[in-house]
Order: C-alpha cells, then sequence, then structure tokens
C-alpha cells in the first residue's frame, strides 16, 4: 500500500499530520534540507518528533538533501550517527557521494534520492540504487512508463510529489535564485547555509516569479510583463493511477505553509486514498475535487504571499 | 598533484554545437572543443544529435592537434535514451577523446557499454563535493566541472581529494538552468514554425529597477539570457584578473562557453585567454593588458561576474580592475 508522507516543518506540524493520517513525516535537519532555518528542526526537535512518530508506529524520515561542501560531510554522518542512535533510520539526500557514505556507514538504513538529484530517466534510478538508495523521488513531470520501469525493473521504491510546484526549470538543476543572492552564513556547528541557494541551503527566493521583459537583440521588448510558468499543482486526479501502479510514497510538500492548511491537505489525501483503497471500482473524483477548491484557495493564497516575500527580499520587484 | 588532477598542461576548452560554429570561429587559442549542444536535441546542426556530422569534425580538429569532446543531453527522459546509447556509440567510433555527461543515467549507461571513452562531467552533473567526483569517478569520470556555486576553495579540495581533473569556466555565460519545454515556443516543438531558428536570435530577460533594488539591497537588476531550454546569466563570467591565483592553485583545465555567442566573441576572447595565460604561467609580473580589457567589454553586454567562485552571489564580481572594483556593473 501506497506510504502516505507529509511534511514536519516544525514540531507542531510534524504532530499535526501524523495525528491527521500521515504514515510518514519527513522534517530537515537544521542546515541540511532544500528549505531555510525556520522550517527546519534542531537535533533534539527532530529526536522528540521521532519518537512521537515511533509511538504511532509511523515513521519519521530526515532530510539531509542539500548539496554540502566536502568538508562538511563528517558533519553530517556525526548528526546521522546521532539520529540512528535514536531509532531513526529513514534519509533523504541528494549529493550521491554522502548517500553512498552514508549507506556505507550504517548498513540497513532506507534512503531516499531526494527530488533534487532530478531524477528524469530509469537509468538515473538505478545509478541511484547503486549508489544506496532505497527510494528515488521521481521529476515532477515524469510519465507512468517511466515510473513503472524504475518500480519494476530498476526494482527501488518510487516516490512521486502530489502536492508540489513544477518550477521553470528542472529542479535540483537551478542556480537562478543564488546566482541572484547569495551569502554564506555559518551556524555554530560550522554547517554554510549558503543563503539564497536552494540546493545548498534551501533557501529559494524564487526570482523566476518576478515580472520581467523579454528583450532582443536590439534591447527592444519583445514582451513585457512576462511570467515564467511555475505553478503549483495538485495531483489529485493522479492518485488512483499512481496506487495501481504500485507507487511506493505520496509525497506531500508543504513545511512552509501553516500548520492549519497541512494538517487539511493530509487529511484529505488520506480521506481520498483510504476511499479509493475501500472500493476501486466505484470510486468517483468529483466530490473530491470539490473539497480540493477550497484547499487549493488558501494553499494559493500562502503562496503568493511568501512568494512576493521572497522576491522582495532578493533584491527584486515582485509582480503586481 | 596539480589541482586540476595528473596533467600540468594547460588546456583551453571551446564548446560549439555545430559546424557552423566550427568554421566560422578561429580555433588557435584553443586546445580542445567540445561538440554539441546539451539543451536542446533540435539546434540546427547539433553534433550531439546529427550523430553523421562527428567522424569529419573529429578528424579535422585531431588534424588540428586538438582534442574532440562529445556532449550529450543535459536532462534526457526515457525516450531519449535510445539516442544517447547511438551517440556514445558514435563519438566513440569517431575516436572522441571524451563524453562530456550531466547526467547520472547517461554515466551509468557509458558505464555498461564498456567502451574506453572516458567521461567528463559537465555542469549540470551536479559535481559539489569530491566524494561525488569519486563515485562518478569509478564510473569512468576523469574530469569534473562542479556546479557553479561550487567556490574556488571547495574545487581545489575537490581536485585534490577525489582523484580526478577540474575544469574551470573561466569565461562566458554561466548555466543557471535547463527546462523542459522551450520558453521560445508557443506549439510544440517540431510543430511550431520558430523551431529551430527562434534560438537563434538574442533573448534576454530582464527585471527590476537597478536603481531601486540596489538601494533596497543591494542585488541589482536581474539579466539573464534565455536560450528556449536554458537559462544563461546574462552576464558574462570572467576570471581573467584572478589568473595567477588559479593557476598557483593547480587548475589547469578553463572552459569558454560559446554556446549562443558570436563567431568574433568566442575568437577573440579566446585569444584574450590565451595570451593572458600566458603572462600568467610566465613567473613575471601580471597585469591585465588595456586591449584585453576593451575586448571582454565590447564582447560583455551586461559586464562581467564571477562571485561564485568567491563565496557570493554569482552575479557579483570580485575584482578591481575591470569593472573598477564596482561589483554592480
Amino acid at each position: 500500500m501506497a506510504e502516505l508522507l507529509a511534511s514536519g516543518g516544525t514540531v507542531e506540524m510534524a504532530r499535526v499530520v501524523l495525528d491527521n493520517g500521515a504514515d510518514a513525516v519527513y522534517v530537515g535537519a537544521k542546515g541540511w534540507s532544500r528549505r531555510r532555518a525556520q522550517y527546519e528542526m534542531d537535533d533534539e526537535e527532530v529526536i522528540a518528533s521521532a519518537r512521537y512518530a515511533q509511538s504511532l508506529g509511523k515513521i519519521l524520515r530526515v532530510a539531509f538533501n542539500t548539496l554540502p561542501s566536502s568538508g562538511e560531510v563528517p558533519l553530517l554522518l556525526a548528526k546521522a550517527e546521532r539520529f540512528v542512535g535514536e531509532g531513526i533510520r529513514d534519509f533523504i539526500l541528494t549529493d550521491v557521494g554522502a548517500m553512498r557514505a552514508l549507506a556505507e556507514r550504517f548498513p540497513g538504513v532506507q534512503i531516499h534520492a531526494s527530488i533534487g538529484c532530478t531524477i528524469v530517466n530509469a537509468e538515473d534510478a538505478r545509478f541511484y540504487k547503486e549508489a544506496g538508495a532505497t527510494q528515488v523521488v521521481t521529476e515532477c513531470r515524469m510519465d507512468r512508463e517511466e515510473m513503472r520501469k524504475i518500480r519494476q525493473e530498476v526494482g527501488v521504491g518510487v516516490e512521486v510529489l502530489v502536492h508540489a510546484t513544477t518550477c521553470y526549470t528542472y529542479l535540483g538543476r537551478c542556480t537562478m535564485s543564488s546566482y541572484t543572492r547569495q551569502e554564506w552564513r555559518f551556524d555554530e556547528e560550522g554547517k554554510n547555509h549558503f543563503l539564497g541557494s536552494p540546493n545548498r541551503g534551501g533557501l529559494c527566493y524564487r526570482v523566476c516569479l518576478t515580472e520581467w521583459d523579454q528583450r532582443g537583440e536590439d534591447g527592444s521588448v519583445e514582451a513585457g510583463r512576462v511570467v515564467l510558468p511555475n505553478l503549483a499543482y495538485f495531483l489529485v486526479d493522479d492518485i488512483p493511477g499512481l496506487i495501481d501502479l504500485g507507487v511506493t510514497t505520496i509525497k506531500i510538500q508543504g513545511r512552509e505553509y501553516s500548520v492549519p492548511l497541512v494538517g487539511n491537505m493530509v487529511r484529505f489525501y488520506r480521506d481520498l486514498i483510504d476511499s479509493y483503497l475501500r472500493d476501486r471500482s466505484s470510486f468517483r473524483m468529483e466530490a473530491w475535487k470539490e473539497r480540493m477548491a477550497g484547499i487549493v484557495s488558501a494553499r494559493d493564497a500562502e503562496r503568493r504571499e511568501k512568494t512576493a516575500s521572497l522576491i522582495s527580499e532578493s533584491g527584486l520587484s515582485a509582480q503586481h | 598533484m596539480p589541482a586540476s588532477g595528473s596533467s600540468s598542461s594547460l588546456e583551453l576548452v571551446l564548446t560549439l554545437p555545430s559546424p557552423r560554429e566550427l568554421s566560422d570561429t578561429d580555433l588557435s587559442p584553443y586546445d580542445a572543443i567540445c561538440l554539441g549542444n546539451t539543451y536542446c536535441r533540435r539546434v540546427e546542426g547539433n553534433f550531439a544529435e546529427d550523430l553523421g556530422l562527428l567522424p569529419d569534425a573529429v578528424a579535422t580538429l585531431h588534424a588540428a592537434g586538438k582534442k574532440a569532446y562529445v556532449t550529450s543531453p543535459a536532462a534526457p527522459r526515457g525516450h531519449d535514451m535510445a539516442q544517447v546509447k547511438r551517440l556514445i556509440d558514435a563519438a566513440a567510433s569517431a575516436g572522441a577523446d571524451a563524453l562530456e555527461v550531466h547526467n547520472m543515467g547517461v554515466l551509468r549507461v557509458l558505464r555498461e557499454k564498456g567502451i574506453p571513452l572516458p567521461a567528463h562531467m559537465g555542469a549540470f552533473a551536479n559535481v559539489y563535493t569530491h566524494l561525488s567526483a569519486k563515485v562518478m569517478r569509478d564510473y569512468g569520470a576523469v574530469r569534473v566541472r562542479p556546479n557553479a556555486e561550487v567556490s574556488l576553495e571547495e574545487m581545489a579540495v575537490i581536485a585534490r581529494d577525489a582523484g580526478v581533473e577540474v575544469e574551470v569556466l573561466a569565461h562566458g555565460k554561466i548555466p543557471l538552468g535547463i527546462t523542459e519545454k522551450c520558453f521560445l515556443l508557443e506549439g510544440p516543438e517540431g510543430e511550431d514554425p520558430k523551431c529551430p531558428s527562434a534560438c537563434r536570435e538574442e533573448h534576454w530577460l530582464t527585471a527590476g529597477n537597478p536603481g531601486e533594488s540596489r538601494a533596497r539591497s543591494g542585488a541589482g537588476a536581474w539579466v539573464l539570457k534565455n536560450v528556449g531550454k536554458g537559462v544563461l546569466s546574462g552576464k558574462d563570467m570572467c576570471v581573467i584578473e584572478h589568473l595567477p591565483r588559479i593557476l598557483s592553485e593547480g587548475f589547469r583545465i578553463f572552459r569558454v562557453e560559446g554556446l549562443y555567442e558570436s563567431a568574433a566573441y568566442r575568437s577573440e576572447v579566446g585569444a584574450v585567454y590565451r595570451e593572458a595565460f600566458a603572462l600568467a604561467s610566465s613567473g613575471g609580473e601580471y597585469a591585465l593588458r588595456p586591449e584585453w580589457g576593451r575586448t571582454l567589454t565590447k564582447h560583455s553586454r551586461n559586464g562581467f561576474c564571477n562571485g561564485y567562485y568567491f563565496g557570493g552571489s554569482g552575479q557579483s564580481y570580485v575584482g578591481t580592475v575591470l569593472q573598477g572594483g564596482n561589483s554592480q556593473v
């Protein structure tokens, strides 16, 4: 049965998503995940949240999915050792070298190759499997046939983001934000938070979402007030197909959203998945779409506000 | 061991997408050419797609005493992999010296073929650590170009500890992103009449009010180059002021990005760097010659940048001569 995985941006959010039906929650170790520090957890918070998950027979997965400096990998392994000692066995990584090091140091841990790995074909998945990944997050636009190949022929778990953002660029291969603004900031453990780099420190200024002009060779405006396509989505229609396909994990992103909104999203997907599993033949999507409309509206409002704030922080002008 | 690996001789590499650029560029400043366009398979005359072009191109370069590398698609979907396999076979049989690889699936396919064609990891391969470079080395990589965000200091660690050569982008637009769909087309690729000519023209993205935004945060205006399925920096990466330091750290392999640039850009920028490397390697006093600055400035529409190498914003410029110390030009 597909696992429902949801975001734990705070201790409270981790608890709420588990209480609302998530089978697993992912949290970011501070400085080490694809969100800024305010949506990550320090070690004590990670451990406390893991204990709560364990008490429910559920899973807490720790994201170490930034692309670090070579010299930071020992910090990652030391942190992982502490977490493994506390019974945490599930990790999310992007850097393939760190992934192999973790897999060799802690045999038997579960490693998910993160969305930042930009896995676009089945051979990619094979590569990450050989580096130690037990599951791979598929790139947002991957087709079903490629997912099937990864699940059945490559033989690793397939994780699909059903609520996320389709970046203008391939996620994990974009440095537009850090090109615009990046600062090196070290925490007390010596970890660089690489502020402004989503790949390295998690903070993305979403500069792609600013309003811009497209100009030709002579500088004249070819198109004004153009927006690069970057949409948040709900793949609600796809869920029955994904379950039938045998995907391992259905993931809901949202650490930066409010706790009530994330709680509602998780409850919605839990109910939808359970309803489909109860009786696949008579399942109808229409009613679920009505219920989803309210969530989409709340999500979009929060996202708009967040995006405007991030673009402003980057120094660019936000959309009007 | 020098930072760039076992080779101590300097290598200046230029990227060229198609026969047109191969014939209109003065290649004399360059030691090696990387053939093909990694962003889009449909680029006219793309060496990485029109495989019949490879034998002649490789032979021509070899006859001129230059290495010939061939690039591969940066983000191939499953349905692209059959072409990738043909590309690897064609590059090997043409006698190419290496395959530039951005995608891990492509790297794995190359290894499985078991042919003596080494891999050079490209800018989109996301090499950030020496450990990643070592994994890729196990799959046949002998050279890596770290991601644009990796600083010179971090690159030196990769070179020292991974046992691979490290390539440094010396000059040209920084690759900032790849996209699945072409931004310059309205209809599907292959149906839209603007394909493949749209990306032959220049398209720039500009945003923000320079004065206003600089006052607010110091970030300056945003200028990018959109090439359809790729986003490049608007400014030109430029390390000419820093060559003595970079050479002293042992780096010996340098790239000039020639995609989506003019023949004059490729020819003249290469010539400037060849002279600058000669001076910087001579052991004497190094100072920028005014004519170098004039040539580079002439070809730089939006100023220079090199910020990533020093741990800052990619678009900022660290230096004192070319922009008068002004990082926001």
